[in-house]
């Protein structure tokens, strides 16, 4: 058993060792998570830009509204002059610009109406829409904010308070209102978020792992090519002790590497508690060792390095493309029968369960058995095909 | 004084799909002898030392090394014997030493014994110097050299070496040549073949030409000469040419 350790330890150190099966196993999947992240990133939550040309710079009435507008997390202001927003408009690189009057500030403080200007491409589009009710609803708020004002100063103007002392309190007024709205909204969301760091990372690091421990298939088919297998069969050691110190091999490798991804998501995105991170850690363990037994399986299958490269790269592709690393499955479809034949449904499934649902291990007891299963099987299957050369032992 | 046999081979046969590659090789190794295993490529010299090493069974034909019958006793064979074999099989991605270690360690040596070993052989090959060099690293000759060192690992009695000095230089050929003279002279008894015929004739105490699966001669240098012309005329390539033919080999 230590020879079969031995060898396991060796095989890590050239995969450490190895610069760009590190950077491979290790920076890709970071990448096609930032990747991931950005590209769904946008659409849970609605965002977008608001294109403003201000023709009133400097004045009151207008720098306040648009610093409304900036408290809106969903929106991004864009300030720009007229000419170029006319531009774009033209080219069709914007759908819709506001413009601020020349002399609003000066026109609304001495009572006068005033009129925002959107102008638009056919309706501007849904997101430039929403824009626009946002926008509206800003403006809403001052006119009804100036309309109070000229109430209670026409109100109070026989008694001896000062106009200055009425706008601030009634400014307060309004401030004090936005901050505990009377009529206030508060959002109840039941299951859980879409967040895409929840739903994406399983897949992601069970990609990888998988690839990575299918991958090293190749070594091994490598080896017995160049002969350090037939040579390790001239010492003491026994062709069981090899197969064993390759599926360790195989473990170590690809537990290595999850570890390290599974501690910087925890790191960056905070999406573990201790409890769930050390059960996801023990179904990336028996996960791996079920991909290192599959990963024996086509080592001992196929007789050259390029064969294992090629059924390699498609099994893991097959696996993971029906797996639900992509895109989630639904539940009763086709796709989701399909799906029960990769390894790595169980997998993200058993993870997503610890992760997304706060599930414990006793939740996840069938996904555990499959994968204990695979392990069995592979283990057996290329224990029997497992020879360190054709004709050999 | 009769030699004793150390090695024993009988009628070994082995075929792939039914292609003969060994077809009845029988021949004995003295103790403390180097044996030449000659033959044209695919004479079946490579199949004949697997099959006494341990990794290939006969499928027919037995074979005694050191008094253990292979077929019944191959742990025990396995601790007599080391192998060089033909093609380079070392971890290309490690140290020399770290290559030495890691094999001594698979031949049930302590850490510490497999470092001593290690570095010794290393010194004896000349790479003292390499020990922490990448094997990516070396040059032909100096793998050869390395893929030489691991052999000794566990000191063993009886050597297989497979073809240990092609496609490299005089100046390593000759460190080999003498590590090779140098552990026969402390009692290691060497299986050794090449394709270079005064290398045969300068290291080996008795040859044995195969072609096609079988033993077609088997005697000393100077006797196998004898049979063609005076000794001192004619060359050990002569003598294989005539016996093999020059009809090429595929
Ligand atoms: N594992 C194998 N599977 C199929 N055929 C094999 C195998 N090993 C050897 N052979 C065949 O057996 C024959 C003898 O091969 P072997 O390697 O023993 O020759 P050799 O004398 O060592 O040749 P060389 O000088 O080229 O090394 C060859 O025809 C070879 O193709
Ligand atoms: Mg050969």
């Amino acid at each position: 058993m230590t020879k079969a350790l031995q060898i396991a330890w060796l095989q890590v150190r050239i995969y450490l060792q190895d610069k760009s099966d590190l950077a491979f196993s290790l920076l890709l999947p970071v990448v096609t998570f930032a990747l991931m992240y950005f590209v769904f990133g946008g659409l849970t939550q609605f965002h977008a830009t608001a294109h403003i040309v201000n023709e009133d710079p400097g004045g009151v009435y207008s720098e306040a509204f648009i610093e409304q507008l900036e408290a809106f997390d969903e929106l991004n202001i864009d300030l720009l002059s007229l000419d170029k927003a006319d531009g774009k408009l033209e080219r069709a690189d914007l759908l819709m610009f506001i413009v601020i009057p020349e002399g609003f500030s000066e026109k609304l403080a001495s009572g006068e109406p005033v009129e925002l200007l959107f102008k638009q491409r056919g309706n501007g589009g849904q997101e430039q829409q929403i824009v626009a009710a946002l926008v509206r609803s800003v403006a809403n708020d001052i006119s009804l904010e100036l309309q109070a004002q000229g109430q209670v100063i026409a109100a109070l103007v026989d008694t001896d308070t000062t106009i200055s002392r009425i706008e601030t309190t009634v400014e307060r007024l309004f401030a004090e209102e936005r901050e505990n709205p009377t009529v206030a909204v508060t959002e109840d969301t039941i299951g859980s978020s879409p967040d895409p760091v929840e739903q994406f990372l399983p897949g992601i690091i069970t990609m990888y792992v998988l690839f990575a421990i299918i991958l090293s298939a190749r070594t091994l088919v490598e080896e017995r090519h160049l002969g350090t297998l037939e040579r390790l069969l001239t010492t003491r050691l026994s062709v069981g002790e090899l197969f064993a110190g390759k599926f360790i091999a195989g473990i170590s490798r690809g537990f290595i590497q999850t570890v390290i991804l599974m501690v910087l998501s925890y790191a960056v995105f905070q999406i573990f508690t201790p409890l769930s991170f050390v059960s996801s850690l023990l179904v990336a363990l028996i996960f791996t060792c079920a991909a290192s037994a599959l990963g024996l399986v086509i080592a001992s299958a196929v007789r050259t390095p390029d064969q294992a490269s090629w059924v390699g790269v498609f099994f893991t592709m097959a696996m993971v493309m029906i797996g639900g690393t992509f895109f989630p499955i639904e539940e009763g479809s086709v796709m989701e029968i399909i799906s029960r034949f990769s390894v790595n449904t169980y997998a993200n499934d058993a993870l997503g369960t610890l992760i997304n649902e706060g599930g414990s291990l006793g939740d996840i007891g069938l996904e555990i058995g499959v994968l204990a299963g695979v392990i069995v099987v592979g283990l057996l299957l290329s224990r029997y095909l497992f020879k360190v050369m054709p004709g050999g032992r | 004084m009769m030699p004793v046999d150390y090695l024993v081979a009988q009628d070994l046969h082995k075929s792939f799909n039914e292609h003969k590659a060994v077809n009845g090789v029988s021949f004995t190794i003295h103790k403390r002898e180097i044996f030449g295993l000659l033959g044209p490529n695919g004479a079946g010299k490579t199949t004949t030392i697997r099959m006494l090493s341990t990794v290939l069974e006969p499928d027919q034909g037995d074979v005694i090394i050191g008094g253990h019958l292979i077929r019944r006793e191959a742990e025990e064979v396995r601790n007599l014997i080391g192998v060089c074999p033909q093609e380079l099989a070392l971890y290309v991605e490690l140290g020399a030493l770290d290559n030495l270690i890691f094999f001594g360690r698979m031949a049930g040596m302590s850490s510490q014994e497999a470092r001593e070993q290690a570095m010794a052989h290393l010194k004896l090959v000349g790479l003292e110097e390499r020990a922490k060099g990448k094997i990516d690293k070396f040059s032909g000759g100096m793998k050869r050299r390395v893929n030489l060192a691991v052999a000794l690992m566990g000191h063993p009695e009886l050597l297989f070496l497979d073809e240990p000095t092609v496609g490299i230089d005089p100046q390593s050929r000759n460190n080999i040549y003498e590590t090779i003279e140098g552990l026969r002279d402390k009692g290691m008894t060497i299986l050794h073949t090449t394709h270079y015929m005064e290398e045969a004739d300068r290291l080996c105490d008795r040859v044995a030409i195969m072609d096609g699966g079988q033993v077609i001669a088997l005697d000393t240098p100077h006797a196998l000469k004898a049979q063609i012309g005076s000794p001192d005329q004619v060359t050990l390539e002569d003598v294989f040419l005539k016996m093999t033919g020059r009809s090429l080999r595929d």
